[in-house]
């Protein structure tokens, strides 16, 4: 009632005084990001089938890393046992399509199995997840982090050997649905999916779930007395990056057309962790290029002349493991000297793109104070979660500030009468 | 008329720490009731009962005549019980619009899955949420400091935002605990009258946690004393001041008719 009430009697509130581009500027905007849409579209549509593969490999990656910034973004927990989310829902596509949809190699999929076939990997996705978020309402931080590592290795070691649904050695075959059997046509299969995940993930973050999230993550007792249900949320938070896992599981088996349990290790676990904190904890636009950046990093690297056979035949290595020997060392980086990740180097474009001013130095405004850099730090270390949106909004406002101190003062007077006004009506 | 919170024969024990022991407390429609003691008394204990972060080993807590004992807290905040901290409960990541954007949760029309899935209503009620947020605080005359994040406000400022909160949990019944700490004696004569215009205006009922005597004095209809776990006395704010067992228990003397304005003086 008091709300309503209050409702009723305060004046209504203004935003004057906040930064909006003209209709040109929202032009220029749109403009830019629709020609980065194309370039992306293009880029997939003209290379070679095996680079094609190799950007469905990187969508995958961001749609994982999606599904992890979940858990260590928004709820502050590590899990190091995503290989097993995401391999449990690989085994779990090829199973359905392979077994129950009866489809071969030879004749491919139909679109109705494919798609059953996602929607079961993310459904054991969401549940193996749901199990896991159970266990993390008792437990927290470095324990949760041993849990879910052995999560993962059980997952290894157990279902994953299960020979009735990953075939052993040989692996689970998963055809391509007919429609999108070449690696170009199932690049823009894997887009469509990240695209759903994308949206997903905004609206979680922009509605109350994802408000109740991260108010859990900073304090379970002011949550539950702001009437947020600690358990649900905490178990929905792990649903929702199990799904994310779980559609990135069934792509994975998919890209691979025939998955074995050797395709889902610690390893992979662990390149995950790091490329989301190299991409900057807690931020979409980060994650997803610091996970598209780690998924084609070794192709990038063997496009160099000399290195495949530096790699190959100098260090007996294959490439495919530089992502795991760079990652910790960016991993440092990152967190000592650019907390925020990737997405705190790109901000002045991402900022710009979501309608402010253009500025390469969003926080500080020319004073830097202590405090600006201290709050700029905790919003970078991910201490606020909603990421950019904050730290952008909290500019502007000082800027609101130095430029009209009369701004400051309103707010006062429509209070005080307003306040007169409801003591009257109050007594009456 | 019922009472709209009643304490019944409250306990709760922390291994051997007797940490309540038979607490009756009765909050009447309307009224703002003090409740007093010295650290370590079990204030803050009652409120975590009430609230149900703890469950207590004996009695039951009414609301409006209900018994909400097994109730979980969140389903409490629905029913009209909002909560304040002795250190500032809220959101720290967060700013302060978005704060009061967390804090209608219970209130918020649309299920978990529709906000996932998006659809205009979930954006129109954003924006009304939004709306809401910024119309608790003008009211309570924060509104420059919307979008500013927690760090570095000044104490006595994050104690009004941490009240602007719990408004916007949309309360019936407020407990405050110790909303006067941090702020001066000018301060909190100014909380005071404000507290008095929110019963006023919002039609409030109040138990609230306080140290400051003249703000006791000043707006508590009626005082419960705490000492060691036990109710020690209750009544009209100026007798139980004058208590001798309430000086002794502050104080930590022996009941001493003679000094007892001096020693109000003290704990004022």
């Amino acid at each position: 009632m008091a709300t309503a009430q209050v409702a009723a009697t305060a004046p209504p509130a203004t935003h004057a005084g906040r930064f909006s581009p003209s209709m040109r500027g929202w032009f220029a905007r749109i403009g830019v990001l629709a020609g980065l849409f194309a370039l992306l579209m293009w880029v997939t549509a003209v290379v070679p089938g095996y680079w094609a593969d190799r950007i469905s490999l990187a969508v995958i990656f961001a749609i994982i890393g999606i599904s992890l910034n979940i858990v260590l973004g928004y709820v502050g927990q590590v899990s190091l046992g995503h290989h097993g989310f995401v391999g449990i829902a690989a085994f779990v596509a090829a199973y359905y399509v392979t077994e129950q949809a009866g489809c071969t190699p030879e004749t491919g999929c139909t679109i109705t199995a494919f798609s059953t076939g996602m929607v079961v990997a993310a459904a054991s996705g969401a549940l193996a997840a749901g199990l896991l978020g159970i266990v993390a309402l008792r437990i927290k931080g470095l324990y949760l982090a041993l849990i879910t590592l052995s999560y993962g290795f059980v997952a290894e070691t157990s279902i994953f050997e299960i020979p009735s649904l990953t075939r052993a050695g040989s692996g689970m075959p998963a055809a391509r649905p007919t429609a999108f059997d070449s690696d170009t046509e199932f690049a823009f299969l894997t887009f469509a999916f990240l695209a759903l995940v994308i949206y997903l993930d905004w609206r979680l973050i922009r509605s109350k779930v994802g408000r109740a999230i991260l108010s859990l993550k900073h304090s379970e007792p002011v949550a539950s007395s702001y009437g947020i249900n600690v358990t649900a949320f905490k178990i929905l938070a792990f649903v929702m990056s199990g799904l994310f896992a779980g559609i990135g599981g069934g792509l994975y088996a998919f890209r691979l057309e025939n998955v074995v349990a050797n395709d889902f290790q610690f390893t992979s676990s662990l390149l995950w962790v790091l490329m989301v904190v190299v991409g900057g904890l807690g931020n979409r636009t980060g994650v997803i290029i610091g996970s598209a950046f780690f998924a084609v990093f070794p192709f990038l690297v063997e496009l160099i002349p000399g290195a495949e056979h530096f790699f190959n035949d100098t260090l007996s290595r294959n490439i495919s493991y530089l992502p795991i020997l760079i990652g910790p060392a960016l991993a440092i980086i990152t967190i000592i000297q650019f907390p925020g990740g990737i997405a705190e180097q790109i901000s002045p474009i991402t900022r710009w793109l979501r309608g402010e001013r253009f500025s390469l130095h969003p926080e500080g405004h020319g004073s830097h104070s202590k405090k600006d850099t201290r709050k700029a730090m905790l919003a970078k270390l991910g201490l606020d979660k909603n990421g950019e949106g904050e730290a952008t909004e909290a500019p502007t406002e000082e800027i609101k500030q130095d430029s009209e101190p009369v701004v400051q003062g309103q707010p006062e007077e429509p209070h005080g009468s307003a306040g007169h006004d409801d003591t009257k009506e109050g007594v009456s | 008329m019922t009472a709209v919170l009643e304490v019944k024969n409250t306990g709760i024990r922390f291994g051997g720490l007797v940490a309540l022991d038979d607490v009756n407390v009765s909050v009447p429609e309307w009224e703002i009731v003090g409740l007093i003691g010295p650290n370590g008394a079990g204030k803050t204990t009652l409120f975590n009962c009430i609230m149900g972060a703890y469950t207590p080993n004996t009695g039951q807590v009414f609301y409006r005549g209900r018994d909400i004992s097994l109730l979980p807290t969140h389903r409490r905040t629905a029913l009209g019980i909002g909560r304040t901290f002795q250190n500032i409960g809220l959101i720290r990541g967060l700013t302060v619009v978005e704060n009061y954007m967390v804090a209608q949760h219970s209130r918020i029309n649309y299920g978990s899955l529709s906000g996932i899935l998006g659809s205009p209503r979930v954006l129109a009620e954003e924006r009304k949420l939004r709306a809401n947020a910024m119309e608790v605080l003008d009211f309570i005359g924060l509104a420059h400091l919307a979008n500013s994040h927690l760090d570095g406000l000044p104490y006595g400022t994050l104690k009004l935002i941490e009240v602007g909160s719990v408004l916007a949990t949309d309360p019936e019944l407020l407990l405050l605990d110790e909303p006067s700490s941090g702020m001066g004696p000018d301060e909190a004569h100014e909380f005071g009258e404000r507290l008095l215009e929110l019963r006023k205006t919002l039609n409030l009922t109040v138990l609230m946690i306080e140290h400051h005597v003249p703000l006791v004095v000043g707006v508590c209809d009626y005082v419960y004393v705490l000492n060691f776990g036990k109710l020690l006395t209750e009544g009209k704010p100026n007798d139980v001041r004058r208590h001798p067992e309430v000086i002794a228990a502050y104080l930590g003397g022996e009941v001493d008719h003679e000094g007892t304005q001096e020693a109000a003086g003290v704990t004022a």
